[in-house]
């Protein structure tokens, strides 16, 4: 009973914190969500630590169980920093509520057991972008119009038998998270939402990839193999596609947006890989890529605010007024491809290994879309922050919020390289009951 | 069989004080970036000394009790870093010949241009940044030196990599340096892509990465018969790849002269004797790969001469002395290549440790070349001889300019990677690239908004924090 209710009440926290934010004055808002996602984060860290996996449910229908308790803490922090990484500026009332209820809505779709509930909520996160971008009076048409498509084919699916696993149906839910996760053809939305919102919002839509909770859920066991092949071939093509794109952006925001669909890309190959290893990897992948893609876009936030959207065509140079900046984004930029000594290490070790299976010319292309990603982010380091002698008559050193962000990010991405071992352990098993190689410890109570 | 153990356990420890040293060092680095301490550059040279000289001291003591007990090889397992029943990922160190005569020149040349560059770079605004980069480069060494398995060669290789191109970029209030660090992490990348691969293909063929289920559990260089299949020769081929692309050996051999953009101590020990030769030593390593494909070896010799003539002839022509320096030492490195082609491995690693040594010791004179001639002149009372061109003259005078072009545009290998592998890769993404754009514009009917400028509102709120 008892750890039921404290799995409610960290469900319903940053729903709370919404409530704090309508009903106080609109002056407490960022305090209250930097207070409520902190709490959030702290809640998280105790419920994995503490709480028994797989004995919690609420309702019977939001389970703490060995998929989530993990992933928990990880999209807490990803939420806390992007809020950490926000200028005081820009974070309006409006924009706290969005930060909540996006933490809320990705911790229910996580504990979600429900397939209908996971599916309404995967829905509900599309509608937080859509606010940001009428608030802002910036066309939305081509987020409505790929949002639309992945409506409908959700839509579809469900009419076409998902409920019996229809081969029709769940390739359908397949195609529909294919369009939401913007692999490609479909992932035009991605540039378009990261240059026209805020990147706070774009990637809280983007890094919890509920795409992958919906296919590890729903999807993994009944789908037929052949379309899981399919999708692999188009995530592999999209990881390439991208990470070539983000070579040649001009606009900082355009080659942050290539360079996490490239990186969401292979998360998505990891899971259409349909074996333990791979699913492994792709649990792995996904905790790593979003810690590294969230410290990325605090550094280029940070600069963003000080210095305005930069252009990736010439020198910058702000090393120099700059430089906790410029390691955060090396260092997490690299974590992002697998650079040894990081959290990315293992999880992209295992994502290569995983993939020989199906050919060395995989394994090949993987590689190729790692290296191209790596050529991106060191063209990107050097524009923003070498090649010119920046000067100013003010210090623009990072303040004491950001400073936090900063310690948070670089102990997780070392410090967590060497927790690698247990968690690889853990997502192996994880993955297996996925899989139906092992019975899930929730079923067997 | 007591005392036995005990010099096994005191190798053991030796061995990780060797990495573990540089692993403190740069711990201690990132704990004042978090704490944002700066420590002073008598701090920073302090700390450099005692942890280099810790670990060469640890390395002087192995080779001692090594050669002492006539043990000809120890292993150092870390144990399994990740275990599953379909991937084994294994960090394992080896102190043999090999790695030990590799680590012992890393440490002792470490050693000098940890001194050299405390008085070089004295004053110098990036004086911390250059002993990060050193610390990273010489775990990245140091973890390839000892490395028994394929992951921990690679992770040491990374580092290798990484901690080359940002000295590269050291002088990076210019756009010059960071331009050409760029293009040397393109050809870095290129092939690592090719020891990647080699890693995977290795745990398949092995079920592990270890080296010695590869060629055998022998003490380097004795191995017993690989077995020859078709792996084995895809393996082959993507090792001498990447082992080119980090020996800047053909196709890779523009990126050397680039690297001359870094400080002289970099450049001196990087280019000049350590990095340049992580190649050789790669294929030292795996040099029963190659005894079980003659084919291979005839590769590994063409390739490892071909470079030295084409070194040979673009080293005749630089005018500057780091540009000659680094032909000149590519020249040797192919050299190298061959010898380990043909079998010499004894040999090659001699060549490798002398050549080193010298190189370093010209490099590090390089910035007082000037001076040095003149004390030359001075001793001798007259200037030097020019050195006459012994087989160039003989030539007809169209062949002569010829080669003399082909020379002095480093035989137009630059312009070829840019023509046919670089432009054509970059002119499709950015066709791709124009088409994305189109379709956003037509779907959104929105014009991409132009940069804003600076928010000045947050650039005020930064202000308002500093103390």
């Amino acid at each position: 009973m008892m750890p039921s209710f404290l799995l409610t009440s960290l469900l319903a926290l940053p729903f709370a914190g919404v409530l704090g934010c309508l009903l106080l004055h609109e002056a407490w808002s960022l305090r209250i969500s930097l207070g409520t996602l902190a709490l959030f984060l702290f809640g998280s860290v105790a419920a994995m630590l503490w709480l028994p996996v797989a004995a919690v449910d609420v309702a019977s229908m939001f389970v703490l169980d060995t998929l989530a308790a993990p992933l928990l803490p990880v999209f807490a922090l990803v939420h806390l920093l992007s809020h950490l990484g926000t200028a005081k500026t820009v974070t309006s009332s409006g924009y706290c509520i969005r930060s909540l209820l996006a933490a809320g809505l990705s911790a229910l779709a996580l504990c979600c057991h429900d397939e209908y509930v996971l599916l309404a909520l995967l829905v509900l996160t599309v509608m937080l972008p859509l606010w940001e971008l009428r608030e802002r009076g910036r066309s939305s048409r081509t987020f409505v119009v790929y949002m639309s498509v992945f409506c409908l084919l959700l839509g579809a699916s469900l009419l076409s038998g998902l409920a019996e696993r229809t081969p029709l149906g769940v390739g359908l839910l397949l195609l529909a998270l294919m369009v939401r996760g913007g692999v490609f053809p479909a992932h035009s939305w991605m540039p378009v939402l990261f240059t026209s919102a805020t990147y706070g919002t774009s990637l809280l839509f983007v890094l919890p990839l509920m795409e992958i909770l919906v296919i590890v859920r729903v999807l993994i066991t009944t789908i037929p193999t052949w379309m899981l092949d399919i999708a692999g071939v188009l995530c592999l093509v999209s990881a390439v596609y991208c990470g070539g794109l983000a070579l040649v952006q001009t606009q900082v925001s355009r080659f942050f947006a290539f360079l996490c669909l490239s990186q969401t890309s292979l998360v998505m190959f990891a899971v259409m890989l349909h074996t333990a290893n791979g699913v492994t990897a792709a649990l792995c992948l996904w905790m790593s890529a979003a810690l590294g893609l969230t410290g990325l876009a605090f550094s280029i936030r940070a600069l963003e605010s000080r210095f305005g959207a930069m252009s990736l065509s010439e020198y910058h140079g702000h090393y120099e007024q700059v430089p906790g900046l410029a390691v955060l984004f090396l260092i997490t930029g690299l974590a992002c491809v697998g650079f040894p000594g990081t959290v990315g290490f293992v999880p992209m070790e295992l994502l290569f290994s995983g993939s020989y299976e199906k050919g060395l010319w995989v394994s090949g292309t993987l590689a190729l879309a790692a290296m191209l990603n790596g050529i991106a982010i060191l063209r990107a380091y050097f524009s923003l922050f070498t090649g010119k002698r920046q000067q100013t008559s003010i210090s623009l050193s990072v303040t004491g919020r950001e400073r936090a962000g900063i310690v948070l990010i670089t102990l997780m991405v070392f410090g967590a390289a060497w927790l690698t071992p247990s968690v690889v352990d853990s997502r192996h098993r994880t993955a297996e009951e996925l899989l139906g190689l092992q019975p899930t410890l929730h079923a067997a109570r | 069989m007591g005392t036995c153990m005990t010099v096994l356990q005191l190798l053991t420890g030796l061995g990780l004080t060797i990495v573990g040293m540089p692993v403190t060092l740069l711990l201690v680095f990132l704990a004042t970036f978090l704490l944002q301490r700066k420590l002073s550059e008598v701090s920073i040279s302090r700390l450099v000394q005692i942890a280099v000289n810790i670990s060469l001291a640890s390395a002087v003591l192995c080779a001692v009790l090594m050669l002492w007990r006539g043990i000809a090889q120890h292993p150092i397992e870390l144990g399994d870093w990740v275990i599953t029943p379909y991937y084994h990922l294994k960090f394992e160190f080896v102190l043999d010949v090999l790695s030990l005569s590799y680590v012992l020149l890393t440490l002792l040349l470490c050693t000098v241009i940890a001194g050299f560059s405390t008085r070089y770079l004295h004053r110098e605004s990036g004086y911390g940044r250059f002993f990060v980069l050193y610390a990273v480069f010489l775990l990245g060494m140091v973890t390839a030196a000892l490395s028994d398995t394929v992951e921990t060669l690679f992770a040491g290789w990374e580092l290798v990599g990484l901690a080359s191109v940002l000295l590269i970029a050291f002088f990076h209030s210019r756009p010059s340096p960071p331009r050409n660090g760029l293009r040397v992490w393109i050809i870095y990348r290129t092939c690592d892509v090719a020891l990647l691969l080699a890693a995977i293909l290795m745990h398949e063929v092995n079920g592990a990465g270890d080296f010695d289920h590869l060629v055998g559990g022998e003490a380097w260089p004795d191995h017993e018969d690989v077995a020859v299949g078709p792996h084995f020769a895809v393996l082959g081929v993507l090792f001498v790849i990447a082992a080119a692309g980090k020996s800047a050996l053909l196709p890779f051999s523009s990126w050397l002269p680039r690297a001359m953009e870094g400080p002289t101590p970099s450049s001196a020990i990087f280019y000049g004797a350590l990095s340049v030769h992580l190649g050789v030593f790669l294929l030292l390593r795996i040099s029963p790969v190659l005894d079980s494909a003659p084919w291979l070896s005839a590769i590994v010799v063409v390739l490892g001469l071909a470079s030295a003539c084409f070194a040979y002839l673009a080293g005749r022509v630089q005018t500057d002395i780091k540009s000659a320096l680094a032909f000149a030492s590519l020249t040797q490195v192919g050299i190298i290549i061959a010898e380990i082609g043909f079998g010499l491995r004894y040999l090659a690693l001699l060549h490798l440790l002398g050549h080193a040594c010298l190189r370093t010791l010209q490099f590090l004179r390089a910035p007082s070349m000037l001076h040095d001639h003149h004390q030359l002149e001075n001793a001798i009372g007259t200037r030097p001889r020019d050195e006459e061109l012994p087989w160039e003259q003989k030539l007809p005078a169209p062949a002569q300019l010829r080669l003399y072009r082909f020379a002095l545009e480093r035989g137009y290998l630059d312009a070829l990677l840019e023509k046919l592998v670089a432009q054509p890769v970059l002119a499709m993404f950015n066709t791709f690239n124009r088409w994305e754009q189109r379709w956003a514009l037509w779907l959104d009917d929105e014009q991409a908004p132009p940069p804003s400028k600076p928010d000045e509102l947050a650039i005020v709120s930064a202000m308002r924090k500093q103390p």
